[in-house]
């Protein structure tokens, strides 16, 4: 009897060790494409995503926005943007632009897409209580309202540049007829939160929190029939669980591959493609201008120019760069993305010097008097602490390449390796002498008064950095379109003159995806909007 | 027994109450912004950082935040998470439990049935060649850091000869609505990684326990009395020394019952496995202070009614302590 049970658990053991084999195999596996991101995209609804990235990238699938940005990323005027749910539009005046809303676009419970449902998007995206931060972004839109079902018109207060952008880069359409009786406030929390019916080429599925992420194929998307017939995402926090998923075969595209060392290894397999994606990220070690113990004050060391000059000059930043990414990031001049449409290929990084930088040092009175081998004037040591946080491997290392580098003119760095939470709580408020910051960038360069502007102090500006004439080309570079380009660049040479920090790097994303997948197109601004015209072929 | 068993109790409840007290006030005073995982790297104004403040009320003083959590707590209600809004923590915890379950339960079973096992047997052949491997084995073993076994683990058997599968606890494209035996082979399979790790690296200890302890038991005088009465050595060995020589690893067993919620933080996020180790890992890198809580809390529970447990088997079986 003893026997035959265990027999009979045995064999069923083997069943169900068989059975589980053959699922997920076949036709299915070979049309979904699996995604592994590092974050779980908790709210993938226009103007709710938070900044939360991964959830910006499945907006994409499950939205269409009224344009896209062009191939260069110019976003000022309307010649450089691609339509999309907009199948034409027309400025009627200096503050009047109107779009015509494609008449094939339908939302994926089968209703039509209207005027009013990006009028919709738009007003909601203005509203603090909805999204504060958009809401900043759009305070130039003055009203947004439905003519005819075909016709978006959105005024403006004031004549700029980049009004078209504004209305299509930070705003999706969304559907009016399931979201019009819920309070803006209470958005987050409805139930068309839980399962958003979007416009895209993609239809929600489920979601099992903090794991895995379902989408369909929409077939009755107006711009074509999504190749890939169902997008899975997989949420793994772990590096390495990340990259095994890939390399196992059970996912198709990583968005992260981690340290530059795993590139020979995915190189290595020929089930695998790299593909390389600039972005608009830009990493630097800022300056804290302030006095981190009172911030009323200037900082006793790093208030002052030449100071912050010498800095620079002692650090070999291209071999920094080239140690830590290899071929994988540019160094940038100024906070200036290598895909930004106002960088200037002819600048030129200013030049390593250490003799110079020592030079520079001493003239300011920076001295080794008791011979400890650290700087020092009036009886204080030329010391500084450098925060960053500890989930950056690059960042890590690069520090500790500055810290070598500096150490050697004489000036001692302190490293501090925070966790990202207490990391970010010390740089929003000041406590920091260098904080190693990385910021994803708006394409637009309008974007740079957040943290380069006198009035962005106190907010983005946590480096206190403060120059009136940056200010005034900012601006100006907004409201003159023909002189913009020269406007912006000009703001940019003096940010880098005044070296309120010193910019590092701008990576490029080795986007690693399954050699099955052909017609890849990958876009910086949005990795996966073209996603649905990839072409899955079969399985290894 | 029961006054003594109310006496434990009330020292079980007390030690909680304590604990989630510390736990709720060092977690508040620890440095780190909860919102800073929340905004990533985008540009927030202060009206937008006042309003998640407040929602999540973390604007209000400390003692006011602890009331509202006990309040909310004695009614079942341990807050929302922050990081993933507006789940409530509850949720989340009852969504995580079955992997941990699962995943701690196979671990404690394997580790255990095996340490045993290989305990008496190296007690039993003690000096002799195969005590000798035992204990290298065993040792090496337990030396490995678990988050390392792992990966060479997924590395030879998922991703060299695709034998298992490296990470996840299903496999992503499985119909929830498939039949549950080809559900319950893909989870099965998802298990083996996990909990071979996990096992590998545990099992030493247990093994060490037992075989200590029945070594001691073994030079007793009833165990020579026993032989003396001619009773077989099997009988004598499991019925008699063996029994006597569990009292420690049932106190192990106590100790250990906290790993069937919390995992191994490292093996669940090596093998991406959707316990509440990884859950509690990710919460206090995000400062999402009610998952914390909540995972916190339900691992001090399980800790204290492991200790009971452990007390009251040794009760049940020792008669020297229900005496004393």
């Amino acid at each position: 009897m003893r026997r035959s049970l265990r027999y009979l658990a045995a064999l069923l053991l083997a069943t169900a060790w068989g059975a589980s084999s053959a699922a997920g195999q076949g036709a299915t596996r070979q049309e979904t494409v699996v995604i592994v991101m590092g974050r779980e995209p908790s709210n993938p609804i226009p103007t709710l995503w938070r900044g939360n990235t991964a959830a910006q990238d499945i907006m994409d699938l499950l939205f269409l926005p009224l344009a896209r940005l062009g191939p260069n990323f110019i976003t000022v005027g309307e010649k450089d943007f691609q339509p999309a749910l907009a199948r034409s539009w027309v400025r009627r005046d200096s503050l009047t632009l109107v779009f015509e809303i494609d008449p094939r676009a339908r939302w994926h419970d089968g209703a039509p897409v209207v005027a009013a449902d990006a009028a919709l998007g738009l007003n909601l995206a203005r509203d603090p209580k909805v999204s504060a931060g958009t809401a900043l972004l759009l305070r130039r839109v003055a009203s947004a309202t439905a003519e005819d079902p075909a016709h978006l018109v959105v005024r403006f207060t004031e004549a700029y540049d980049e009004q078209f952008y504004d209305t299509i880069f930070h705003v999706f359409p969304l559907p009016s007829h399931l979201i019009d009786s819920i309070p803006a406030g209470q958005l987050d929390r409805s139930a068309y939160a839980s399962a958003p019916v979007g416009n895209g080429p993609y239809k929600w599925v489920r979601r099992v929190p903090k794991e895995q992420l379902d989408l369909a194929a929409n077939d009755q998307f107006f711009l074509g029939r999504p190749g890939p017939r169902r997008v899975t995402v997989l949420v793994a926090g772990d590096p390495d669980a990340m990259l095994n998923l890939l390399l196992s075969g059970t996912a198709d595209v990583l968005q992260t591959l981690g340290p530059v060392t795993n590139i020979p290894r995915v190189k290595a397999d020929k089930r695998l493609t790299i593909y390389p994606l600039p972005s608009f990220s830009v990493g630097y070690l800022l300056f804290n201008l302030r006095d981190p113990a009172d911030l009323s004050r200037p900082h006793p060391i790093l208030s002052d120019r030449d100071t912050r000059e010498a800095i620079r000059m002692a650090l070999d930043v291209p071999a920094m760069v080239q140690s830590t990414f290899g071929a994988w990031a540019s160094v940038p001049v100024g906070p200036v993305p290598e895909l930004s449409w106002i960088r200037d290929p002819g600048a030129r990084q200013p030049a390593y010097d250490p003799a110079g930088a020592r030079r520079l040092l001493a003239a300011r009175g920076w001295r080794d008097t008791n011979g400890d081998g650290t700087l020092d004037r009036d009886g204080v040591p030329l010391a500084l602490s450098l925060n960053f946080p500890g989930t950056s491997a690059p960042r890590a290392q690069i520090a500790l390449l500055a810290q070598e580098q500096l150490r050697k003119v004489g000036i001692q760095i302190n490293i501090n390796r925070l966790e990202g939470p207490v990391w970010s709580e010390r740089r929003s408020q000041g406590n920091f002498d260098i904080d190693f910051g990385s910021a994803t960038l708006d394409p637009s360069p309008y974007g740079l008064i957040q943290s380069w502007s006198c009035a962005g102090r106190g907010g983005s500006n946590v480096g206190y950095y403060c120059d009136p004439k940056v200010d005034s080309l900012l601006t100006l570079g907004q409201l003159r379109q023909k002189e913009a380009k020269a406007l912006y660049r000009e703001a940019v040479q003096t940010i880098v003159a005044d070296v309120p920090a010193v910019f590092v790097y701008s990576p490029t994303s080795p986007y690693t995806i399954s050699s099955r997948i052909r017609k890849v197109e990958l876009n910086a601004v949005g990795p996966f909007s073209a996603l649905w015209r990839w072409n899955p072929g079969p399985l290894p | 027994m029961i006054p003594w068993l109310a006496r434990r109790m009330a020292q079980a409840v007390l030690t909680f109450v304590v604990v989630t007290v510390l736990l709720f006030v060092l977690m508040r005073l620890t440095p780190g912004d909860p919102l800073e995982r929340l905004t990533g790297d985008r540009a927030v104004s202060a009206e937008e950082t006042a309003e998640l403040r407040a929602r999540f009320g973390i604007d209000q003083p400390i003692a006011a935040q602890f009331r509202a959590f006990v309040l909310g707590a004695l009614t079942g209600n341990l807050g929302v998470s922050i990081e993933h809004y507006p789940t409530p923590v509850s949720t989340l915890l009852a969504s995580r439990l079955p992997a941990s379950l699962l995943l701690g339960g196979t671990v404690i079973l394997l580790t255990f049935g095996l340490g045993v096992s290989l305990g008496v047997l190296q007690a039993v052949r003690r000096g002799q060649r195969s005590d000798r491997w035992l204990t290298r084995a065993s040792l090496a073993l337990y030396a490995m850091p678990s988050f390392w076994l792992g990966l060479v683990l997924a590395w030879y058997f998922g991703i060299r000869h695709h034998l298992l599968p490296v990470a996840q606890m299903h496999d992503p494209l499985l119909s929830p609505d498939a039949p549950w035996l080809m559900r319950a082979g893909d989870t099965l399979q998802h298990l083996v990684l996990p909990a071979v790790t996990l096992t590998a690296v545990s099992v030493a200890a247990v093994m060490r326990y037992q075989r200590t302890a029945l070594l001691e038991v073994l030079r007793l005088d009833f165990v020579l009395a026993a032989r003396a009465r001619g009773l077989p050595e099997r009988l004598v060995l499991w019925r008699h020394a063996w029994r006597n020589a569990l009292f420690p690893v049932i106190g192990l067993l106590g100790l250990w019952l906290p790993i069937l919620v919390s995992g191994s933080v490292f093996v669940e996020q090596v093998f991406n496995w959707p316990g509440l180790g990884s859950l509690a890992a990710n919460a206090v890198g995000a400062r999402d202070y009610p998952v914390i809580l909540g995972t916190a809390m339900l691992v001090s529970a399980l800790v204290l009614l492991g200790g009971i447990l452990a007390d009251i088997g040794y009760f049940v079986l020792d008669p020297r302590v229900r005496r004393a």
